[in-house]
């Protein structure tokens, strides 16, 4: 047998060596994106028996207003987890960014931090029971304050804002920390020459801060974008898409489609829906981050 | 992590003929920090005491949030499974996560860090093209992939299986990612002293880029075990056997059925559910913070 020589020992090495995930990627998501795409031309009876029908799912889309009532939830939880999370994070960050003990900024840090390892899961288990209407904390002080009690998870107003409070209360600390590590790489002479100047606390944040911070807050705003549109545990939990539809968010509808109806083909089609407007989104705020954005 | 300590002083030093900073400034930023730590706090410090409250007492108005009774035999409810309807196989729950978590990152390590070493230090013709279409994937959301993967499950014969949860787990191309970054970061030099005295690619990955990489290799750990521990929507899919759920599955589908959704006995099962949580966050947390600031992966 003829002696191989070094690289391509190597070379396939190298091949061996990423063969697993190869063939995980292969079997798990890039032949699966391509049948979600087939199968959305397909009708399932329940049987799972499959006759072509076309576009006709996709036409179904443009029609079907439950799905549009799902995606307007859902824009709307995102806006608000988004900018709020972000928001909050920030204003957390700022103020645990100036000098305090070592001893007070980690106690804070790690309060802040613990949500975030918390299923969304156990946190709607807990704060079903807070938001209880009757008997639970939030309107037992509502009550205290003279106010009246406010029926968290029956209006469907109040509950979109229930959710969109409880996941703020968990993903804020997120937020806030990474805007921290973005706050402490900018170098303090950057505040130390506008100061010789004369300018501002105002001034300092506005024109050194924020500019400077920009890729932090453009990497927030994406990665909480992707992670909010995709949202389902909490609303699952806490208030399983109602009342009625009102606080069903798609990735619910795709869920209910495809894994209560039996409706495999529409929910592919509608979760490609999701796959676009995500990818779109997403390359979006990229191209739009090119012009803002200030990297150093 | 150090850095923020020497960051700030220059405000109060730098200048030291302006009027001294105002205090007040102090003050507002301790006040919205100390009441951001209270609503954060409250709801653990809730479940907790609402855990050790008397069965059968539900609600107290007004809720204490400390303790004041300490039932701890509360602790041991969810365990108790009771005859009919009331069953909870809480034990099973915790082992089945337990299972299913532990294998899922035993084999991204491997896989993760075998990818990571090949894309970081192995050259081989089409790396960059297969790793940029790796990274595209990332884009790619859970939500489209996983109904044909439950049709390939199905066929399979694995729906209601736990290899149906661990199988798609054990491909991560974010843990690939981060395993090539620390596989960049061991100085050529080691390699090639290996070479030179013989040692095989296998053995330079085995026994010298390995041991290097062990900081990487416990953050990996770390995420994926939590993501796996926390995991919801994919068990909602493919399990449906009481006795194959996981905890976060269990908890939150048969609270109902924990002695008749008594909140003690629940928030004692919620406590459970976040302990080995709790731990890894009391062990390595900064370890963690770093992490997660670093890779931008939310749990």
């Amino acid at each position: 047998m003829p002696a191989l020589t070094p690289e391509r020992r190597e070379a396939i090495a190298g091949y061996l060596f990423i063969l697993p995930t190869l063939i995980g990627f292969v079997i798990f998501i890039a032949y699966p994106l391509v049948e979600s795409l087939r199968i959305s031309f397909y009708d399932f009876n329940i049987w799972g028996d499959m006759t072509y029908i076309g576009t006709e799912h996709f036409e179904r889309l443009s029609t079907d207003t439950r799905l549009h009532q799902t995606y307007r939830n859902t824009v709307v939880f995102t806006l608000f987890a988004v900018f709020l999370n972000a928001g909050i994070g920030l204003l957390l960050a700022v103020f645990l960014n100036r000098r305090m003990p070592t001893l007070m900024s980690n106690f804070y840090r790690s309060v802040f931090f613990f949500p975030i390892l918390v299923a969304h899961t156990y946190i709607s288990v807990i704060w079903e029971y807070l938001y209880s209407e009757d008997t639970g904390v939030f309107n037992f002080y509502l009550g205290q304050l003279g106010l009246e009690a406010v029926p968290w998870l029956r209006d469907p107003g109040w509950a979109m804002a229930a959710i969109i409070i409880m996941d703020v209360w968990k993903n804020a600390g997120f937020a806030m920390l990474v805007f921290l590590a973005g706050l402490q790489s900018i170098s303090n002479e950057y505040y130390e020459a506008a100061q010789l100047d004369g300018a501002s606390e105002r001034q300092l944040f506005f024109r050194i801060t924020i500019p400077l911070l920009s890729p932090t807050i453009f990497f927030i705003l994406v990665i909480f974008f992707i992670g909010a549109f995709q949202v389902f545990d909490s609303i699952f939990v806490l208030t399983g898409g109602g009342p009625g539809d009102a606080t069903r968010s798609v990735v619910m509808y795709i869920f209910q489609q495809a894994f209560q109806r039996l409706d495999f083909g529409y929910a592919a089609a509608v979760s490609w829906t999701l796959f676009l407007v995500i990818m779109a989104v997403t390359l979006v705020q990229f191209w739009g981050g090119r012009r803002w954005v200030h990297y150093e | 992590m150090q850095a923020p300590v020497e960051l700030r002083p220059a405000t109060a030093t730098a200048r030291p003929r302006r009027r001294k900073p105002v205090k007040w400034r102090d003050v507002a930023s301790y006040t919205v920090l100390t009441i951001a730590a209270i609503l954060v706090l409250m709801p653990l410090l809730w479940m907790f005491s609402q855990a050790l409250q008397p069965i059968g007492e539900g609600f107290r108005l007004p809720p204490s949030w400390l303790p004041t009774r300490w039932n701890w035999d509360n602790f041991l409810k969810p365990f108790q499974a009771r005859e009919g309807q009331y069953s909870v196989p809480f034990a099973l729950f915790f082992g089945n996560s337990l299972k299913i978590a532990s294998l899922t990152t035993i084999g991204q390590l491997i896989t993760c860090s075998m990818a990571g070493y090949a894309f970081a230090r192995l050259r081989f013709p089409g790396r960059e093209i297969i790793f940029m279409t790796l990274l595209a994937a990332l884009m790619v959301p859970g939500q489209v992939t996983i109904i044909p993967i439950y049709l390939m499950m199905a066929d399979l014969g694995l729906v209601n299986t736990h290899e149906s949860l661990i199988l798609p787990g054990l491909v991560n191309i974010f843990g690939v990612f981060l395993m090539r970054q620390f596989f960049k970061q061991v100085p050529q030099e080691l390699f090639d002293a290996a070479r030179v005295d013989g040692a095989g690619q296998f053995r330079c990955f085995l026994q010298i880029a390995l041991p290097l990489v062990g900081p990487g290799l416990a953050t990996l750990a770390i995420i994926t075990f939590n993501a796996s521990w926390n995991g919801f929507f994919a068990a909602l899919i493919f399990l449906t056997d009481d006795n194959l759920m996981t905890l976060p599955q269990g908890i939150a589908l048969l609270t109902g059925r924990m002695s008749g959704g008594d909140p003690s006995v629940v928030m004692a099962a919620v406590v459970w559910a976040i302990l080995p949580v709790l731990f890894v966050f009391i062990v390595a947390q900064r370890w963690i913070i770093e992490a997660l600031t670093r890779s931008g992966l939310k749990g």
